[in-house]
């Protein structure tokens, strides 16, 4: 197998008083997308402030690239990170500002202003050129911070809660370019509780909750070990013989209305086998019987469920 | 080692690129030359003060006393060329008290003198007014007084007339400073001038240039920018790469405002015509090119260590209210060495000036001071150097570690005791 772009085996963190990252392994595949998922105060953004050498990991492994990010330092040069919080020197003009970030990743300031240029023409900056940060709006200075992220073209692209605050053309863009980022063989990590976001475009999660890992994989795999007994059925017409038949058969476990149909969950221990031969035959002609794929939003649901935090806790130093 | 030249090059830059700092380099000289001229463009102007004058001593005293003090003295400083009107009040002073002390009220009289009958032997004249603060009128007074009493006596003892004046004409004041090698001329206040200005400026471009590290760090930390910063680089040499930006934006600006004063120095005689500035006016004030290598030296280092507890106290708040509450504390030692300026000028030999200029804290504006007033011995100044090169170390090491745990931290104000933990954790 690959080196994995970055593999956290048992790290932690500990704030004064609460755990905010418990034991937590995960690998990142490299050339892929891959998503963080969790509720709010779940320890995304202090996993990836701990990958970042920002904030000292308690105990346990990273490998960043094949690095350990707080020994060897050069390693964070081949990585964008996009903070949650995002920060700009409000009174400098939006390329200066660029070109000094690619500087301190290593780039020539000649290359850095020509790259610059073109990534400020490509996110439709091109007349704030040479406007001072603190004119922009907020979105706009989102887009200059994600410039700065990607400019240096790193291998490895961390974003966290890279869309929060962005009008949907503008997380259009961004899906675009993390997209494109990934045609070209880099890999990108990104932290969400977007859940439909993250289906749409990671090809492997990790979902964690207080601290600690829930599941992780493939969403391919993810789906299948979650898959569950769903079934959605429909018939040709409105069948009143239907709904006699579900009211009176209280094995099944759950029977909701959805759209023309029905979904169905199976109690445990029941055959998908027989519901199919009694729907069969019944008078009405049966249009679908289909075994459904849990949305990752009802598998993160089903989950987490309860460990959602709803409030941020106060953020303590970084100690 | 490149990437704290990054950070120092856009630290100076986007300070030099400002109107602000084209404004401040222009506008500091021309303030602090408006402030030392408008005493002497004011005091050009004479005042004429109107004075009652009620005379009880024996004949002849207070017309002497009332010549003398409207004679102008040849060569007289702007504020002795003040004119005296006086107005003779018959009577005496129990009976007109009342009346003169309401016509000073009004403002018909500035204030009056009272000639005792006994003054001869009790030594003692009146002199009450609006305004008794004004040093320049006391004296001249006083003297005109004494003079009159003086001049009284000797009458008394025999003499007369033209001898007497001419035994009792005042000596002008002829100062000399003797150094090492040999006497100089010059002008007894330079010195003193020489000293207030160097505090001053030093002080002024140590804090002003501070804090400027300090907002700063603060922009950095509440704007979250540092964490950017922080994962592509070291905290320390974000740290380094800011003082010694900002640092080159001050040294400009003081080699700009030296360019100055060396134009003026060559110009000084023309200066001296045209302002009429005594021409040894700085010959007192001891400088050579291994003094002024000295100030640069001063200078620096204490901008260093004064910077690095600036940057300390902006990663360790969180808006600048806060900071100026401990901006207090920082700015006191910077503060004694200008309130002991005229000790320090005094006895720049002396024990406090000597403490002062050796404690690494008020050395930076002290020992400058009393280099330029007097021949400090070498050993104490290379000493000086040495301990602010070690505070310099000592406070380097300590800002950085809370810089490096101040800068990513949010929330509230850190305590004394959680200070001493980051300290551990960095």
């Amino acid at each position: 197998m690959m080196q994995p772009a970055l593999l956290l085996e048992g790290v932690s963190k500990r704030y004064s008083g609460h755990l905010a990252v418990d034991d937590l392994s995960l690998t990142v595949p490299p050339g892929t997308i891959y998503g963080i998922l969790g509720p709010n105060g779940a320890g995304k953004s202090s996993t990836l402030r701990m990958v970042m050498n920002i904030i000292v990991r308690d105990g346990g492994r990273i490998a960043l690239l094949g690095a350990d990010p707080a020994r060897e330092r050069e390693v964070l040069r081949r990585v964008g990170y996009l903070p949650e919080e995002r920060g700009l020197y409000k009174k400098m003009k939006v390329l200066d500002v660029i070109v000094f970030f690619a500087a301190l990743k290593g780039l020539d300031e000649r290359q850095a202003r020509r790259a610059g240029q073109q990534w400020i023409e490509r996110m439709g900056l091109g007349e704030w050129t040479n406007a001072k940060v603190e004119t922009l709006s907020k979105g706009m200075q989102q887009k200059v911070q994600f410039i700065t992220t990607v400019l240096h073209d790193p291998e490895l692209l961390i974003l966290d809660e890279p869309t929060s605050g962005l009008d949907p053309v503008n997380q259009e863009v961004l899906r675009d370019t993390i997209l494109d980022a990934r045609r070209r063989g880099k890999t990108v990590i990104f932290s969400t509780h977007n859940m439909e976001q993250a289906e749409q475009l990671c090809e492997s999660v990790c979902i964690i909750a207080g601290g600690r890992k829930v599941l992780d994989g493939s969403l391919r795999e993810v789906r299948r070990s979650n898959r569950g007994a769903h079934y959605a059925v429909e018939f040709d017409e409105q069948a009143a013989a239907a709904e006699a038949f579900f009211r009176a058969n209280g094995r099944f476990h759950q029977v909701t209305r959805q759209g023309d149909g029905w979904l169905v969950e199976l109690a445990p221990g029941a055959d998908a086998r027989e519901l199919l031969a009694r729907l069969v035959e019944l008078e009405v002609p049966l249009t679908r019987f289909e075994h459904v794929q849990p949305s990752l939003h009802e598998i993160f649901v089903a989950h987490v469920g309860g460990a959602t935090t709803p409030h941020r806790r106060p953020e303590p130093a970084h100690v | 080692m490149s990437e704290i030249w990054i950070v120092v090059k856009r630290e100076f830059l986007e300070r030099v690129r400002t109107k602000s700092f084209l404004f401040g380099t222009l506008f500091f000289p021309l303030f602090f030359i408006g402030i030392y001229s408008i005493p002497f463009l004011v005091g050009q102007e004479s005042r004429e003060r109107r004075l009652a004058l009620v005379d009880e001593a024996p004949p002849g005293v207070a017309d002497r006393f009332v010549e003398v003090l409207t004679t102008v003295p040849p060569g007289a400083d702007a504020d002795e060329r003040d004119t005296y009107r006086i107005e003779r009040v018959e009577g005496r002073l129990a009976d007109l008290r009342a009346s003169l002390t309401q016509r000073v009220q009004s403002e018909e009289i500035d204030g009056y003198v009272a000639f005792p009958a006994d003054v001869v032997e009790s030594n003692s004249v009146v002199f009450a007014a609006r305004n008794v603060g004004n040093i320049g009128v006391l004296e001249r007074i006083d003297d005109a007084a004494t003079s009159a009493v003086r001049t009284e006596r000797l009458r008394r003892a025999g003499l007369e007339g033209a001898q007497l004046a001419a035994l009792t004409r005042g000596v002008q004041l002829q100062t000399t400073r003797i150094t090492a090698t040999g006497e100089t001329g010059g002008n007894a206040f330079a010195p003193l001038i020489y000293a207030y200005v160097v505090a001053l400026l030093t002080y002024f471009l140590v804090f002003f240039y501070g804090v400027s590290v300090m907002r700063s760090v603060l922009e950095e930390k509440s704007n979250r920018i540092a964490e950017v910063i922080v994962s592509s680089m070291r905290a320390s040499h974000l740290l380094t790469g800011k003082i010694i930006g900002v640092g080159g934006v001050a040294l400009l600006q003081v080699g700009i405002w030296a360019l100055f004063i060396i134009a003026a120095i060559t110009q000084l005689d023309v200066l001296a015509e045209r302002f009429d500035i005594p021409p040894d006016l700085f010959t007192s004030v001891h400088l050579n090119p291994g003094v002024g290598l000295a100030l640069v030296g001063f200078f620096v280092l204490g901008y260093l260590a004064y910077a690095a507890i600036f940057a300390a106290m902006g990663a360790a708040v969180n808006t600048e209210q806060e900071a100026q509450s401990l901006q207090m504390f920082v700015v006191l030692p910077l503060i004694l060495p200008m309130l002991m300026t005229m000790q320090i000028s005094n006895e720049p030999l002396g024990r406090i000036a000597t403490v002062l200029g050796l404690f690494p804290l008020t050395s930076s504006i002290a020992m400058p001071m009393r280099m330029g007033v007097a021949e400090v011995p070498p050993l104490q100044i290379v000493a000086a150097l040495l301990l602010l090169v070690l505070t310099l170390v000592g406070v380097a090491w300590l800002a950085g570690k809370i810089y490096r745990v101040g800068i990513l931290s949010t929330g509230q104000k850190p305590t004394l005791k959680e200070l001493g933990r980051w300290l551990r954790a960095a």
